[in-house]
């Protein structure tokens, strides 16, 4: 510039300056014109993220996948030598089987989630080009979802919805730094906020200073005010270490979550929990398992309205693991 | 940069985007994730002339800014790849070119990624955003450094050949 550009591209540069610095104000003044832009790409990139998704997913795993080949055929044959032993331990004690049974119903009652969900497929997911996380859905405010709704994997807690478009929806992973949760610890009950970190570990910080954390300790959604943001008692993750330092006021601990947000295929929007007690699940140590059921229908066809499912939605059952 | 280029790069640009966010942010890349979008923008910046550099990074930035998943004010990225492509402009001489200094030419793309990022990362503390840890920051960073540097002298060369296919009479 100082050796070719002259007056003329100095002119030009503090133009497209000062008209970028105008579009940022307008969008922090909350003008929905620069907002809106961002509501039409998405209803024009989720169709075509949709079909990408489909033709896509198995090569989007290709380096994990191999990273992981040598390791992941180790583990098969060692999990089918494990299930044989296992079938056959079952097929000896049908007795054994009776009280799993049983268990799985006393804990099927306990665990009544009883929320109304859709299930949704994730076609896309967050820029590499910003740092923000975030997933893309394929459902959105046709099927009953709206900003702020919880969403849910197999294992727990995924994020929150950002905001949603006709056919689709972005979701805000809970390891995004600036999602934050109120959770509860099963165990002593004790309050504290939960917060992502831009990777696989979060922050909890407890709100009672008498409170105490301990390694292990199993993290339940506090829920919210009217269920938004965060319904009530979704399992969120289990605390992995804890920080005794003396000079902060309360504890703090460092928590992994039971959803691994890497491997998302299929996850379920919450669109309402039951108002009636009991609202959350009774987890069982040391590590619960929850299944969720959900009606596949707005999977297939657009617009469908959602349905409650007639099972519950939040279980915990039981993992029956042989003894190594 | 004629109107006609304007609007044709205007349209690469977004046809791009929607590769990046609908089939690249699908890739699960090892330490972190590869912005295509921004390896191939930033070295279209460091093709062009000096008020082309400028124009490209202002488009480039106008396009990345109507992404729904992020969290940045409308117009961010804008006004950082505007700066990244005045300062391509102001060290043209230094980058040289595809041809005659290859390594160079990708060395100057991947360090005007990091750039990027830094800045983008500068300017979002700065308006009151959540970044995260400092070392999920620079994992994204090194991860996205790394990539690019492997991946763009594969698509340099078809670039180069796809732009000069668009230049005018004139501007050749």
């Amino acid at each position: 510039m100082a050796r070719g550009g002259g007056n003329r591209s100095r002119l030009l540069l503090v133009i497209l300056l000062v008209t970028a610095l105008f579009f940022i104000t307008l969008d922090l003044r909350g003008v929905s014109l620069t907002k809106g832009s961002r509501s039409v790409t998405q209803t024009i990139l989720s169709p075509v993220q949709r079909t990408v998704s489909t033709i896509f997913s198995p090569v989007g795993r290709f380096f994990g996948d191999i990273k992981n080949f040598g390791k992941t055929n180790a583990e098969l044959n060692q999990e089918l030598a494990l299930n044989k032993l296992l079938k056959g331990e079952l097929a000896m004690a049908g007795d054994t089987k009776g009280q799993l049974t049983q268990l799985k119903a006393v804990l099927d009652l306990a665990g009544r989630g009883n929320y109304k969900v859709v299930a949704a497929r994730v076609i896309a997911r967050g820029s590499a080009s910003s740092f923000s996380q975030t997933i893309t859905i394929d459902a959105g405010s046709a099927s009953g979802i709206h900003p702020d709704m919880t969403v849910i994997s197999q294992n727990g807690l995924v994020g929150l919805v950002k905001s949603t478009t006709g056919s689709s929806a972005i979701v805000l992973l809970m390891s995004d730094p600036s999602f934050k949760v109120g959770v509860r610890i099963a165990r002593s009950q004790s309050i504290g906020v939960l917060s992502g970190l831009g990777s696989t570990e979060y922050s909890l910080v407890l709100l009672d200073p008498a409170g105490t954390i301990k390694a292990g300790d199993t993290l339940l959604t506090n829920g919210s005010e009217g269920n938004k943001p965060f319904v009530p008692g979704v399992p969120v993750g289990a605390v992995v270490g804890v920080d005794n330092s003396a000079d902060s006021l309360t504890q703090t601990a460092t928590v992994n979550s039971y959803a691994n947000l890497n491997d998302l295929g299929v996850v379920a929007v919450v669109l309402s929990a039951p108002t009636s007690a009991p609202r959350t699940p009774i987890l069982p140590s040391p590590n619960p398992r929850v299944t969720v059921y959900v009606t596949p229908a707005p999977l297939l066809i657009p617009g469908a309205t959602p349905t409650t499912s007639p099972t519950p939605t939040s279980i915990p059952t039981p993992t029956v693991t042989p003894k190594k | 940069m004629s109107p006609i280029r304007i609007v044709s790069t205007l349209g690469f640009f977004f046809v791009l985007f929607v590769v990046q966010e609908s089939a690249v942010s699908l890739i699960h890349f090892p330490i972190s994730g590869f912005s295509l979008y921004l390896a191939i923008a930033i070295s279209l910046i460091a093709f062009e002339d000096h008020n082309g550099a400028i124009v490209t990074g202002f488009l480039a930035g106008l396009v990345l800014d109507l992404s729904p998943t992020s969290n940045a004010p409308f117009g961010q990225w804008a006004l950082i790849l505007t700066s990244i492509g005045f300062l391509f402009a102001v060290n043209r001489d230094s980058i040289s070119d595809l041809a005659s200094s290859p390594i160079t030419f990708v060395i100057f793309v991947a360090v005007g990624v990091s750039l990027s990022l830094i800045a983008y990362l500068v300017f979002g503390a700065l308006l009151g955003e959540e970044n995260g840890s400092l070392r999920h920051d620079a994992t994204v960073l090194l991860g996205n450094l790394l990539w690019t540097v492997i991946f763009t002298p594969m698509f340099l060369p078809a670039l180069g050949r796809v732009r000069e296919y668009s230049l005018t009479a004139r501007e050749r």
